[in-house]
């Protein structure tokens, strides 16, 4: 009987280890893509086997499995494998730039109504509940059409999206870790606020703040696409995952490729980072949902 | 109680306040109606008169003042475009998009309440699994994308159904199996988290040590405790009916006023802009002041908590 319970008891163990070790198959495929994903933005030069912009009005509308033109051409016989690879790099710098943005932004406020309290406090929270509350596609689109649509703004617009939910969680964090007694023991020790926060706080907090970023690029992506895809992103002769969707659209009976190949890769890639970001937030679990 | 309400009521009316400031600001500042509208070629004289006509030779502050007055007094401006007012064109699709986001919001709970108490109760075995990625998958495609694969699936490969366009019912089904598919993997992952929580308390514990049947544990206790947070993310989904089909709309052209909010926006026509950015935020607003307030009626210890003032 004894031993019966001490090998289950080792099995739960051991079992309850190597759970906690083994990375799942989904998340290593994600893992992997996302790797190929920042490959691809990095050496876009590289990779792509024509200048995205090039125009060869002969070769309209290939399809693909073509020999020099592996996912045809669209219907300014431009290579669609070429303008995937540099809609990739606008799409992946677009939403890396924009998540940084809304970090940092997000994470400011939440400090400083943590720090200041009382009325600084009120205004950011009530900041937070408008962002929480309003649309963010219906926000956008006034403010991208009304200011034009250059990229700069673009992705400070898409720099906004999210920063409540940093704030919210940044400014919990510093109550809490407020509380914890190190932040006191070095304010004592006569440190400035600024270190306090950016040197003592922040790198406490850091795991909840990245696991939070890895929630929000996915849905970055999904809104930069979306707006590049209803003519308000991205605009040409740049161009987005989501702006070749919006223009393959055109040609969907006789080329469904030139809207199928980018579609894929959003699908792809917001699949692969969600699953990585769930995982990683169950590894964490400090309340973040 | 009273206070509790009073308090949702006043930040009701701080949000709507910050959504017609930002909305005029933007709108107003960002650039002079009067180019866009009548183009680089105008004549001064017509330019000026144009601004006169709509008050936009006066100071921002006159601007504002007079905009806000107006709309207390349910003036909201006429379209720059067609002339009439912005209201009423606004008004005018809004039931063409409830025809679309009522049903889809009905599609999202008849699938995602029941996939997700189902994923919760089944946890950790390969039902859950297969629900919750099938979940990841359907709320990580983007709503144009999936309408567009549909399109491609159901109305090209397959003759079945129409591409776009609006008048019988066979045209509502793909816009509406868009709208809802999305929603209801959201709804799936957050009800299941919550029924988890749920089942993961004592007193869940307590009463199957009791030797209650599981089946009378969930009914019972798990079940109702569960839709309290459900409840609160059901009420946000009543508010985005009127603007959660933008995208949707403009894949199917479909007639509604997430497209008007497109061609107006592409067309610069503030004053329609605005009616929709406010018409969305009252919606918001009082969906999530309704939610709030049953919230407080399902869970009397939060009422009691947040009159304290949080």
């Amino acid at each position: 009987m004894r031993t019966k319970t001490g090998v289950a008891v080792q099995i739960a163990r051991s079992s309850d280890a190597s759970k906690r070790r083994r990375i799942p198959l989904s998340v290593m495929v994600s893992i992997a893509w996302i790797v190929v994903v920042l490959l691809v933005a990095l050496f876009a030069d590289q990779i792509a086997p024509f200048h995205y912009t090039s125009l060869n009005l002969p070769d309209r509308l290939i399809g693909p499995f073509d020999p020099q033109h592996w996912l045809g051409t669209d219907e300014l016989g431009r290579d669609v494998l070429s303008r995937l690879v540099y809609s990739v790099r606008i799409s992946v710098v677009v939403a890396l730039a924009a998540t940084v943005i809304s970090a940092i932004l997000g994470t400011t406020l939440g400090f400083m109504a943590a720090h200041f309290r009382g009325p600084v406090e009120h205004v950011i929270l009530v900041l937070i509940d408008f962002q929480a509350a309003m649309p963010f596609l219906v926000l956008s689109l006034s403010v991208l059409a009304f200011f034009g649509t250059g990229l700069p703004l673009f992705i400070a617009l898409m720099g906004l999206y999210g920063w409540e939910r940093f704030a919210r969680v940044a400014r919990g964090l510093a109550l809490s870790a407020a509380a914890q007694g190190y932040a006191g023991a070095v304010r004592q020790l006569g440190a400035s606020p600024r270190r306090i926060y950016l040197r003592h706080i922040l790198p406490n907090v850091l795991s909840t703040l990245i696991v939070l970023m890895t929630l929000t690029f996915p849905e970055i992506i999904l809104m930069e696409s979306s707006l590049s895809f209803l003519g308000l992103g991205v605009q040409p002769p740049m161009t987005s995952l989501g702006n070749m969707v919006g223009y393959g659209r055109e040609y969907m009976t006789r080329a469904p490729w030139i809207m199928l190949a980018p579609a894929a890769l959003i699908v792809l890639t917001t699949l692969s980072i969600s699953l990585l970001g769930d995982w990683l937030r169950d590894g964490l679990d400090k309340g973040l949902r | 109680m009273v206070r509790y309400l009073l308090i949702r009521l006043l930040r009701a009316f701080i949000t709507i306040t910050l959504v017609v400031t930002f909305a005029f600001i933007v709108l107003r500042v960002s650039g002079d109606p009067a180019i866009s509208i009548m183009g680089d070629n105008a004549s001064p004289e017509a330019m000026a008169a144009f601004r006169k006509e709509w008050g936009l030779d006066q100071s921002i502050f006159i601007q504002y003042f007079n905009y806000v007055t107006a709309i207390f007094q349910g003036d909201f401006g006429h379209s720059m475009r067609g002339g009439g007012p912005a209201l009423d064109l606004v008004v005018s699709r809004i039931p063409a998009t409830v025809m679309l986001t009522l049903p889809a919001l009905l599609l999202k709970v008849a699938i995602g309440v029941p996939a997700g108490i189902y994923a919760a109760l089944h946890h950790d075995k390969s039902l859950d699994r297969t629900v919750m990625v099938t979940a990841v998958a359907g709320y990580t495609v983007p709503s144009f994308v999936l309408g567009l694969l549909l399109v491609q699936i159901f109305a090209l490969w397959m003759p079945l159904l129409p591409t776009g366009g609006t008048g019988e019912l066979s045209h509502l089904i793909l816009p509406v199996l868009t709208l809802g598919i999305g929603g209801a993997a959201i709804l799936a992952r957050f009800v299941r988290s919550a029924m988890l929580e749920v089942l993961g308390q004592p007193y869940i514990r307590t009463a199957n040590a009791k030797g209650i049947p599981w089946g009378a544990v969930v009914r019972a206790h798990a079940l109702p405790n569960a839709a309290i947070p459900t409840v609160t993310i059901i009420g946000f989904m009543v508010g985005s009916l009127i603007a959660g089909s933008v995208v949707t709309e403009s894949v199917f052209s479909w007639p509604g006023v997430g497209n008007l909010l497109v061609v107006s926006v592409t067309a610069r026509d503030l004053s329609v802009v605005q009616c929709i950015l406010l018409l969305v935020a009252a919606t918001m607003v009082l969906s999530n002041m309704f939610v709030d307030i049953l919230y407080g009626i399902l869970d009397p210890r939060l009422s009691n908590a947040n009159s304290e003032g949080r």
